[in-house]
């Protein structure tokens, strides 16, 4: 469902945001950490729990998610769907993934006026409230701002 | 503790992109991001509409509406939860976004991707902060202190001019404002000219600018605030006045000659209307090389001291008209010495060039020729707004017809030319002449 490109685009320094929505269909929503593609396809993007705790029970209830992915610089957008999202904890070698990952978002934003401090704060990592949210990509879309938007790829 | 929406304000701007989340009806989540969402009061927001999307589709749809904004001073999040109650494509919230969206889209690169097709109008039923890190606030800017000093220097001032002086000046020492312009609105003409700046190589005083041309005149136009915090090229007074006068065909009767002040690398811009009684008298305008300079505290400050300015504009331009009891000291002048200055009038356009160098027309000009006139014939050097307002030479455009902000901007612009003739207030609706070398009037 998501090709090497779409893969890898995902796991560059882009911003990694995640949505669920409970039984009337009210969104809950965060800003990831990072994400990481595993072998079988799934995608796992990672959490802080306490910020999120809704977004999670909704997982949970329905295994329903949206993501989305832009790189700031040029605001290639990717929207991603699921519809067996599960929790997972997070492998202590994933800290690594979230820590070069934040890095990489960072020199991103900041030329564009964001301070540094700012952005590491907004995605301050706690390893022992971390969640890995786990899902086969159902649908993919561009959502880059243009023609093109909404259009799905896959 | 749930916080009051206008305590949060820097997080719409949209430094960090907020986000929004809705549904569809099989409970599928969708998740985009915002390019701005705009303050209208503690219970009401607005969101750009700008592309039919998923979004829209799900908002249509009567999904639930959140929101996740951030802040670029602390790190501080918050949801929101929206209900949406309709779309607006005109009117001041329209172009405070349509503006606002341009500076965005140049900053980011969207020019002409971005394009407000509606301003989408939600209530805001809960903001729920998330709980995470968050840094020290910026050391805060005590806006009603500013405000309050701002306003007493206004209310000790005698006259126009000394009260237009006194506002630039506060706006310098009360908030920090190096670079400003005021404009009078030319009702009659559909105009903005400038009366006085502030912060500029050129004064610009006399330049003009349609009513409707960027951000100045479309703030006069909709007689609302416009603010941008990034530099916007369609927004960019330079241009829209050359855009202007193409659209509309009056090349001719706007004044170009003198060059419009303002900085060309301008990334900051906010124009608030200046109003009285229910009438645009003017625009205030700001501006800042830094992005992001203004922010909704700046634009609240400057609506409050335009509201207070325009009500003293008001009692300065009346109180001008009741002159003084004394009647005119009219000593024949001495007859000055030195060679001759040259003064041509184009009864057409009223313009008066001294020495060939362009000074003024319009109702200025058509001025300043009836008092050089009634000088060289008989000495005259005093005269005062009631009989001007007679004079069937000048033609003034009925009531509201800003005589005393003219003969502002004329004693301006003859003091800038330093050509040897001025105008100096004199009392209350009255000034005296003065001329220091031979004048040679020349019609046509």
């Amino acid at each position: 469902m998501l090709d090497q490109e779409h893969a890898a685009f995902i796991q560059t320094g882009v911003s990694v945001n995640l949505a669920s929505c409970d039984a009337d269909g009210l969104g809950s929503m965060i800003r990831g950490l990072a994400c990481k593609v595993l072998d079988d396809g799934r995608v796992a993007i990672f959490v802080q729990r306490t910020p999120c705790r809704d977004l999670l029970a909704n997982v949970e209830r329905s295994g329903n998610v949206a993501s989305v992915f832009s790189q700031p610089s040029t605001h290639r957008t990717l929207q991603l769907k699921g519809r067996d999202a599960r929790i997972t904890t997070v492998d202590p070698c994933d800290l690594a993934i979230i820590r070069r990952h934040t890095d990489e978002f960072v020199q991103e934003v900041v030329p564009l006026g964001v301070p540094e401090a700012i952005i590491r704060t907004v995605y301050t990592c706690d390893p022992l409230d971390l969640a890995a949210v786990v899902f086969t990509p159902c649908a993919v879309f561009i959502q880059t701002p243009g023609p093109r938007a909404g259009e799905a790829v896959a | 503790m749930t916080p009051r929406l206008e305590t949060i304000r820097e997080c719409l701007d949209g430094v960090i992109p907020g986000l929004i989340a809705t549904s569809d009806r099989e409970g599928m989540p969708n998740l985009a991001y915002l390019s701005q969402v705009q303050f209208i009061d503690n219970e009401h927001v607005a969101l750009t509409y700008q592309f039919f999307n998923t979004t829209r589709q799900n908002v249509l749809g009567g999904s639930p509406v959140r929101l996740l904004l951030s802040s670029h001073l602390t790190g501080a999040q918050y949801r929101l939860t929206l209900q949406y109650l309709r779309t607006e494509t005109a009117g001041p919230i329209f172009e405070q976004m349509k503006a606002k969206l341009a500076g965005i889209a140049s900053h980011f690169g969207m020019t002409g991707v971005f394009r407000l097709l509606g301003s989408d109008i939600y209530r805001v039923l809960a903001i729920e902060p998330i709980p995470g890190p968050t840094l020290a606030p910026p050391p805060p800017v005590n806006y009603l202190t500013a405000l309050r000093r701002a306003n007493r220097h206004l209310a000790g001032c005698g006259n126009l001019a000394a009260l237009l002086e006194t506002a630039l000046a506060s706006l310098a020492d009360e908030f920090g404002i190096a670079h400003v312009m005021l404009l009078m609105h030319d009702e009659g003409r559909g105009r903005l000219y400038t009366l006085a700046s502030r912060g500029y190589a050129q004064s610009g005083v006399g330049s003009e600018i349609p009513v409707g041309a960027g951000v100045i005149g479309i703030c006069a136009r909709e007689r609302t605030p416009i603010r941008i915090g990034f530099m916007a090229a369609e927004y960019s007074y330079g241009r829209t006045v050359r855009d202007g006068l193409a659209a509309d065909g009056q090349a001719d009767a706007l004044e170009t000659a003198i060059p419009l002040p303002g900085l060309p690398e301008a990334r900051s811009q906010l124009a608030v209307p200046i109003t009285a009684i229910d009438r645009l008298l003017g625009v205030l305008y700001v501006e800042s090389v830094a992005d992001l300079h203004f922010g909704y505290d700046d634009e609240d400050a400057l609506v409050a001291f335009a509201a207070q300015l325009g009500l003293a504009i008001l009692h300065h331009q009346h109180a001008d008209d009741l002159a003084d009891e004394t009647p005119p000291v009219d000593e024949a002048a001495p007859t000055p010495a030195g060679p001759p200055l040259v003064v041509r009038h184009f009864a057409a356009n009223d313009s008066v060039f001294i020495d060939d160098d362009y000074l003024i027309k319009g109702v200025a000009g058509a001025i300043l020729w009836a008092l050089l006139s009634d000088f060289v014939e008989r000495r005259r050097t005093g005269f005062t707004n009631k009989g001007l307002r007679v004079d069937p030479r000048i033609r003034l455009p009925g009531v509201s017809d800003n005589l005393e902000a003219r003969l502002v901007l004329l004693q301006r612009r003859l003091e800038e030319r330093a050509a040897g003739v001025r105008i100096d207030k004199s009392g209350r609706g009255r000034f005296t002449l003065s001329v220091a070398r031979p004048l040679q009037l020349v019609e046509g």
